[in-house]
């Protein structure tokens, strides 16, 4: 079965329900933040427009989790299978990243890929990208292509639903009464709606440079001074670096309970002032301009450079999170127009 | 299901040994062998507060039991100076890459080390000394800030300056006492002439202000950047790669490291910071 066609969603996640927790988006004010999905309520689930605010590596790798004991060991638990409906292009891309960190051959995170593996990911087509997206200065693109086991993208009157894994064509197989054929013009609209949300995510970001890829913008710019400049609003709250879906730091926190000791792994962020301190004092990165730097090369180059992918994914979680106004789109902006002059300098250099 | 990467094994302070007034080495029995390259690091634990790296300062041969020398200048380092013998502490590793001595076959070895940047060094030099034979020579050059605060004292000035194949040279910042060797920074005892530079390795390991400085000497010496090793300090906490703490450009200094060559590192600005 390549696509299917169903009219609502609800019978959709409720048939997902019967074997698995479900997250789905559900929207606060003008964002989507990801709750779990209660099949006895009676209203249609939520269409997220875009992403949700909520990164899904909250579920893969929780802000808090014991990772080691003493005396006595911890070891991994099994899993509940647990789904996610709404997942964007930018979150399957996330995730192809955060594998890249936990999966690594020989230095696997056992809680990470018991999650992982546990995980029925239900993308859904973006059909109005939000002013912060940029996805698509990252190769994205308002629709998954791939990394999902379903995909769902609306059209009129309905859904139309399509596997990528075995995972989802089980499912489809296993409940193919809920089902009908799609229609040739229904997929013909799909395309369409598609074409629209690119173009409408290129109208966004008319002004930002795409004439050189970011990782070489940056890995230029790391003189910059933009990095300074642009940390002058930061106020530290790390915001960008805990909403971001890409970033993966964590540090240790032991503590003691009545009979064993615990060790916590928790979300750590590069922006924090004592982040790379060592014991003794010394610090790499005492000045604010200086971990906004560690963090644009960190994401842009270094990461490229180990894994052969940008580890960020152009979501723009971080410029909506972000409380003291710093702009990714508008940093890189800056070291494009300072990478673009120096290349207009190499050129005149001769004459 | 993968095994807990995250989950050290269990082990035991066994005897402890003062160095200096601020250095302590700790005799750490773990659960079990533990085996490691010289080099490498072990993330060392007490229970419920915390863990810190240490490369040991054994010799690799040796795997029921290691040492670690542990000088106090943060909180873990405080509570370890505070434990004594039968302390429970809990042990991961090794990681990272340690030296490469087999590439060190057939050259002179050429230490350059400080303070306690002589506690990996002293693994190593036991690992070289294991099997001189296969090496044109050990040069070493040792600095500390007074005679006090030199480490391993009894072999450092006894039985290591008497070994085949091996010659020692110490300097100290501050003389007292009876101490009638060279006075100055560990550069000043580092001579163009004391190795065949074309046939040598350096291994640097030491604060980072001296370790800066003698990188400057060797390359002034004619050491090619990929021929001087350097055990580097960074903030090495999950040990495989992940956390972030101790990256250094595209290095996680706790995997890709903590022995660097110079022209690894060397585009990095601030390596030294």
């Amino acid at each position: 079965m390549e696509t299917a066609f169903i009219s609502k969603l609800k019978p959709l996640l409720h048939a997902v329900a019967e074997t698995m927790d479900v997250y789905v988006p559900r929207k606060v004010d003008e964002h989507y933040v990801c709750s779990r999905y209660d099949p006895e309520a009676q209203a249609e689930p939520e269409w997220n427009e875009i992403r949700m605010c909520t990164p899904v590596k909250e579920l893969l790798f929780p802000l808090r989790e014991m990772a080691a004991a003493f005396p006595e060991p911890v070891e991994p638990q099994p899993v509940k299978p647990f789904a996610v409906f709404g997942l964007k292009a930018c979150d399957l891309r996330s995730l192809e990243i955060l594998d890249k960190v936990f999966m690594e051959e020989g230095f696997e995170d056992p809680f990470y890929i018991a999650r992982r593996e546990a995980m029925f990911s239900i993308a859904s087509d973006c059909t109005a990208p939000g002013e912060s997206c940029f996805c698509n200065l990252l190769y994205g693109k308002p629709y998954a292509e791939g990394g999902f086991d379903l995909n769902v993208s609306r059209v009129t009157d309905g859904y139309i639903v399509q596997p990528g894994s075995p995972k989802g064509r089980s499912f489809l197989f296993a409940h193919a009464s809920l089902f009908g054929d799609v229609p040739d013009a229904l997929l013909a609209e799909r395309t369409e709606l598609r074409e629209l949300g690119q173009r409408r995510l290129a109208d966004v970001h008319q002004e930002l440079p795409v004439d050189a890829p970011l990782r070489t913008i940056v890995e230029r710019g790391y003189a910059s001074e933009a990095f300074d400049e642009e940390a002058r609003t930061c106020v530290e709250c790390q915001a960008c670096t805990r909403v971001c879906p890409t970033c993966h730091c964590f540090y240790f926190h032991d503590t003691k309970q009545d009979d064993y000791f615990a060790r916590m792994k928790m979300w750590d962020s590069c922006m924090r002032m004592g982040y790379a301190g060592v014991a003794g004092g010394a610090n790499p990165r005492k000045i604010l301009g200086d971990r906004l730097r560690h963090r644009f090369m960190h994401k842009f180059v270094w990461f490229f450079d180990r894994y052969g992918l940008e580890m960020c994914v152009g979501c723009g979680r971080c410029i909506d999170a972000e409380s003291g106004d710093v702009d990714m789109r508008r940093v890189l902006r800056r070291l494009s127009d300072e990478c673009l002059g120096m290349g207009q300098k190499a050129v005149q250099a001769p004459k | 299901m993968t095994a807990n990467l995250y989950q050290p094994v269990s082990a035991e302070i066994a005897e402890i040994i003062d160095e200096s007034p601020t250095i302590k080495s700790f005799v750490v029995v773990p659960d079990g062998e533990f085996p490691f390259d010289t080099g490498q690091f072990v993330e060392l634990a007490l229970p419920g507060e915390g863990e810190a790296p240490f490369t040991p300062s054994s010799s690799p041969s040796v795997t029921e039991k290691m040492e670690i020398t542990i000088m106090k200048a943060g909180r873990i380092t405080g509570l370890l100076h505070e434990c004594g013998k039968g302390q429970p502490v809990g042990l991961r590793g090794p990681y990272g890459n340690g030296y490469p001595v087999d590439e060190f076959a057939g050259k002179h070895v050429y230490i350059v080390g400080g303070g306690v940047g002589l506690a990996p060094i002293r693994s190593l030099f036991l690992t070289l000394v294991d099997r001189i034979g296969d090496f044109k020579s050990v040069v070493c050059r040792f600095g500390a800030r007074t005679p006090e605060d030199f480490i391993y004292k009894n072999t450092l000035f006894g039985a290591w300056q008497k070994l085949d194949g091996v010659e020692i040279k110490l300097t100290v910042d501050q003389a007292n006492g009876d101490w009638d060797g060279n006075v100055g920074v560990v550069t000043t005892i580092l001579n163009r002439k004391d190795v065949d530079i074309e046939n040598a390795v350096a291994v640097v390991c030491g604060p980072p202000i001296m370790m800066k400085y003698a990188t400057v000497s060797l390359l002034d010496f004619g050491f090619a950047p990929s021929k001087i090793y350097l055990s580097m300090e960074k903030n090495m906490s999950c040990g495989v790669g992940k956390c972030g703490h101790c990256m250094l450009g595209k290095y996680y200094v706790c995997k890709d490291g903590p022995v660097f060559t110079l022209d690894q590192i060397d585009k990095y600005p601030d390596i030294w910071e």
